[in-house]
């Protein structure tokens, strides 16, 4: 599953930061590490128009004004403005364009057999909607871990498209200059069910991930339940000293009340019931806690257990609509003095969408299992080793 | 935003490598999509999407994970070695903030936690923070954190200190702080980040160390030990279940899955070193590049004058005597014995001050007596003899930079008189100048070369590393503070091989120190990290070093007897250095093949 998350460098917080206020209609003047953005009255923005300035990374500020501001990642200034920029639009359409570089399959890539050229033709639009999901995973003995996933599913075919999902990474990186092709054109009932796909590949694609914090989730609730049993087998030895020694005391006063006579007979009449009652107090909690202990302490196993789960929040942020285009396309290869033209289904962002088998042993190639001979169709490597 | 569905599921995955415990539940929650499903019928702007995308990206993204602040450091102060900055960013950054640091003995641990701590001030993410060490190296801990990293923090033994709930900088010794008088404090707080020196200390589950810091409330949490095993495996199972609890499951687990059967071996190392990978960080020497010069000890005995011996006599018995009848005087009794070592002059400052200003009158004749003996003495055989090493330095080194170390401001006047009367260039540095004034002092004496005299409020300032001869005019009866002054001198950055020189009169105090405890535990080559270890097993035992000297000297009855006292001093010391290096065998031994960092192969 792809992580789409970006590294938030001094050099990310710039780029962004200025893109988006010359999106705004701001001006800067860039000098050393301050930069002054002069915000104009009507813009539609949180920023106050007029004159800030902005200073970059560990410059110390020139003045004290409210209108100067420190610009690094984890800036209020910063921070407000991604706020501000994800909010704004957080649907709407991209598109792939076919010219963009025909993608080699990795069989072919990791191939001798060298390709000459490429040629892809489109034969028709296709539409898939590509979602930013927001993970979070939280428990109470690991961090809470934030993430960011990305899914793409085909609109018609609801087909899974985890290459469009990576092109989209690539796409929507901030080195891009891709502008948007505009408004989304799918309709919530249309783009409804997509989500729900999206949703179960998502959850899908953390398996691993949520298997290992699950693991340790519990590996934690179970070192609790352990200590709080230990605890109680502590208690138990405790009450039982106590529970002997108040049975030894209680036999001493029987010896003393059949021997004595008068005061110091009702006197230990009095003690001994005093002890009795205090020796059934403890019986009952020891029989209880046996009890408790012998069927495993099931209500505090059950309450550990409970604040040791996994809490799992799947949010989906941003809905785009992507337009890639599908077709075929034509490798030409060449090995030594042979050349075979190979066509294969394409689309743009997605790659080759054919699977491919060894002409001799029907093997399919892949990265491990490359191409290796174009004499006699396609023949893979292991074909090739065996000869 | 409203809560969509929820669902739970069951992991079919099967558990076997870890056996014998339940899962817990997962519960799954799909936040409500409406929001996000309803702007697709707003407008929006050209660009706008892809920005929203971005920002999105950037908000899900590790806040940059470069250590910031070091830009910030002054290069004079600290130099920073790379495997330094590796672990303290991995401590921040991979390890979330909770890190045991389990460098080699000497590698600069105290340096890491110090970029640690400097890099979470620069985030703002330090708003209360507790170090707690021994209670040696506390102030140690407070002037490396001051002169390194410009950061304040009190210690409980400043005047300053009033608990631990006035001040958000502390530095206090572990045993202050489970005190009956502070521990309510202590955990009534919520710390954004402890730091807990000497780890190994609270190893033992039972003890209320222990306890204390298993109470503690914090968000970030740095333990440093050089040998996270004490005696046995279970050790490193507490020490990490402190700062992850659960990450080696149950104490049963732990013995079954990872200890063999005698207790002294680890199995299962890949698994287990895969766990501790996420919380501990351990570089060894061999793996850095850590290159000191040479260090060349010159210990010169000297025979005192028969007035200077007279006199050291009657300050012993004078010592002896009062402390036998009073032991509430101990301090000042103790600085009389040091101060006759170092020079008569402190001697009779001190003995003027308790005669006339504090009206001591139990002892009047003998303090004046003593005065009489101090008034006789016209030869000062140490500052003679200073001489023979100041002048063949003057030959033989660059700008004849020598630096001297007494105790006692007194001295120090009277060295810097005497030499400047015989023509030297001299700088004197104490602790009555300001910050800026200190700084100066250093500026000039490497300039100007010549001679910096120099008190122990040197060890809290700057480095000196442009200088390589030290002498030792008296000692300090503390180990640290000597390893402190040989520490300005011999550093990272000294390109040239450091000679010390260690001054003494025969038959002292000094004398015994000297050869029976310093030379016995080879003071004078340990690095301030095998010394800390050596002295830190000394004070779990409950000693300090001082009173140690002091009880010895007061109580023996003869000259055997205290020549004896001291040989038992040093066997003592002797084995709990050799226990230190057992116990650092120890544990290379148990992680040896361990690559516990992040390799790029």
């Amino acid at each position: 599953m792809t992580d789409a998350a970006v590294p938030v460098t001094q050099s990310a917080v710039d780029r962004f930061t200025e893109r988006y206020l010359r999106s705004l209609g701001c001006s800067i003047k860039h000098s050393d590490d301050h930069w002054v953005v002069s915000v104009p009255d009507t813009t539609d923005t949180e920023i106050s128009p007029g004159k800030h300035t902005l200073v970059r990374g560990e410059g110390s500020p020139n003045g004290d004004s409210d209108n100067t501001k420190r610009l690094h990642p984890e800036s209020a200034f910063f921070q407000q403005l991604l706020r501000e920029a994800a909010e704004r639009s957080p649907t709407g359409k991209l598109s792939i364009e076919s010219e963009s570089d025909i993608e080699t399959p990795k069989w072919l890539r990791h191939s001798d057999v060298e390709v000459q050229s490429a040629q892809f033709t489109p034969y028709y639009d296709r539409t898939a909607v590509v979602i930013l999901f927001g993970v979070g995973v939280e428990t109470v003995s690991e961090y809470q871990q934030e993430l960011l996933r990305v899914v793409a599913v085909d609109a018609r075919s609801e087909e899974h498209l985890p290459r469009l999902a990576e092109s989209f990474i690539e796409l929507t990186s901030l080195g891009s200059n891709k502008t948007s092709g505009g408004n989304a054109q799918l309709t919530q009932t249309e783009a409804q069910p997509l989500l729900e796909i999206a949703r179960k590949l998502v959850l899908d694609g953390l398996q691993d991930q949520l298997d290992e914090i699950h693991q340790e989730a519990s590996r934690a609730a179970d070192s609790e339940v352990e200590e709080y049993r230990q605890l109680q087998e502590q208690r138990i030895k405790e009450l039982q000293e106590d529970h002997s020694n108040l049975s030894s005391k209680i036999s001493d006063l029987s010896e003393q009340i059949n021997a004595g006579d008068g005061d110091s007979r009702v006197q230990a009449l009095r003690e001994r019931k005093e002890l009795k009652s205090e020796y059934a107090d403890i019986d009952e909690t020891l029989n209880e806690l046996r009890e408790r202990r012998d069927s495993g302490f099931p209500e505090r196993q059950r309450e550990i257990r409970e604040r040791h789960s996994l809490d799992v929040q799947i949010t989906p942020i941003t809905l785009t609509e992507v337009e890639y285009e599908r077709g075929e396309v034509d490798f030409e290869l060449l090995a030594g003095n042979t050349s075979r033209t190979v066509t294969l289904g394409y689309g743009s962002g997605i790659g080759v969408t054919e699977t491919v088998r060894c002409t001799l042993c029907d093997e399919e190639l892949s990265e491990r299992n490359p191409l290796q001979t174009i004499s006699n169709g396609l023949g893979c490597e292991n074909c090739y080793n065996e000869r | 935003m409203t809560v969509g569905h929820q669902m739970y599921f069951t992991h079919t995955r099967f558990y076997e490598r870890m056996s014998g415990y339940d899962l817990v539940d997962i519960e799954v929650t799909h936040e409500s999509a409406d929001d996000l499903l309803d702007s697709l019928s707003e407008d929006g702007t050209e660009g706008e999407h892809l920005q929203s995308i971005q920002a999105v990206r950037l908000q899900a993204g590790q806040s940059d994970s470069e250590l910031r602040s070091l830009k910030e450091l002054d290069e004079n102060s600290v130099k920073l070695l790379e495997h330094q900055v590796d672990a303290a960013y991995r401590a921040l950054f991979e390890m979330d903030g909770k890190a045991l640091l389990a460098d080699e003995v000497g590698l600069g641990k105290t340096i890491e936690v110090g970029m640690i701590l400097k890099e979470m001030h620069f985030r703002q993410t330090d708003e209360s923070v507790l170090i707690l060490t021994p209670a040696q190296l506390a102030k140690q801990w407070q002037a490396e954190l001051r002169e390194k990293f410009g950061l304040d923090f009190v210690c409980n033994y400043d005047d300053e200190f009033e608990d631990f709930d006035a001040h958000d900088y502390i530095i206090a010794s572990i045993d202050t702080a489970k005190s009956e008088r502070h521990r309510e404090t202590v955990l009534k707080r919520d710390w954004d980040v402890l730091v807990l020196d000497e780890a190994h200390y609270v190893k033992n589950e039972e003890t209320d160390r222990y306890d204390l810091i298993d109470r503690l409330s914090y968000n970030y949490a740095f333990f440093l030990t050089a040998t996270p095993i004490q005696n046995e495996l279970t050790d490193l199972y507490n020490v990490v279940s402190l700062l992850r609890p659960g990450l080696f499951g149950t104490r049963d687990v732990f013995h079954h899955y990872f200890v063999n059967s005698n207790q002294e071996t680890l199995v299962n190392r890949d698994e287990l070193q895969d766990r501790l990978n996420k919380v501990m960080i351990r570089n060894r020497r061999e793996d850095t590049d850590i290159d000191f010069t040479d260090r060349t000890i010159d210990t010169r005995t000297f025979d005192p004058t028969a007035k200077e011996r007279e006199l050291y006599q009657a300050v012993s018995d004078y010592v002896r005597g009062a402390y036998s009848q009073d032991q509430g005087q101990k301090l000042v009794l103790m600085l009389l014995q040091k101060e006759v070592v170092s020079s008569p002059v402190a001697l009779k400052q001190t003995i003027e001050k308790r005669l006339y200003d504090q009206s001591e009158l139990t002892h009047a004749d003998e303090l004046e007596s003593i005065l009489d003996l101090i008034e006789e003495i016209d030869t000062v055989t140490k500052q003679e003899r200073l001489l023979d090493i100041v002048e063949e330095a003057r030959d033989t080194v660059e700008m004849g930079r020598v630096i001297v170390f007494t105790q006692f401001r007194a001295t120090q006047q009277q060295i810097l008189d005497r030499l400047a009367s015989e023509g030297y260039t001299v700088h004197a540095f104490h602790g009555g100048h300001s910050s800026s004034e200190k700084e100066q002092i250093v500026e000039e004496f490497e300039e100007e070369g010549g001679i910096l005299v120099s008190t122990d409020a040197m060890s809290e300032g700057r480095n000196l590393q442009f200088c390589n001869i030290l002498v030792n005019l008296d000692l300090p009866w503390n180990p640290m503070r000597v390893e402190q002054r040989i520490g300005r001198v011999h550093r990272i950055g000294q390109k040239r091989d450091v000679f010390i020189f260690n001054m003494a009169l025969k038959d002292t105090v000094e004398e015994y120190v000297l050869e029976r405890l310093y030379h016995k535990i080879d003071l004078f080559q340990q690095s301030v990290g095998e010394l800390s270890s050596i002295l830190s097993r000394l004070e779990e035992s409950g000693t300090s070093f001082e009173d140690e000297i002091f009880e010895r000297l007061v109580n023996a009855g003869s000259e055997v007897d205290l020549e004896n006292d001291f040989d038992a001093m040093a066997v003592d010391l002797q084995e709990q250095r050799d226990l230190a290096n057992k116990l650092e065998e120890f544990n290379s031994g148990v992680f040896e093949g361990f690559d516990l960092g992040e390799s790029d192969d």
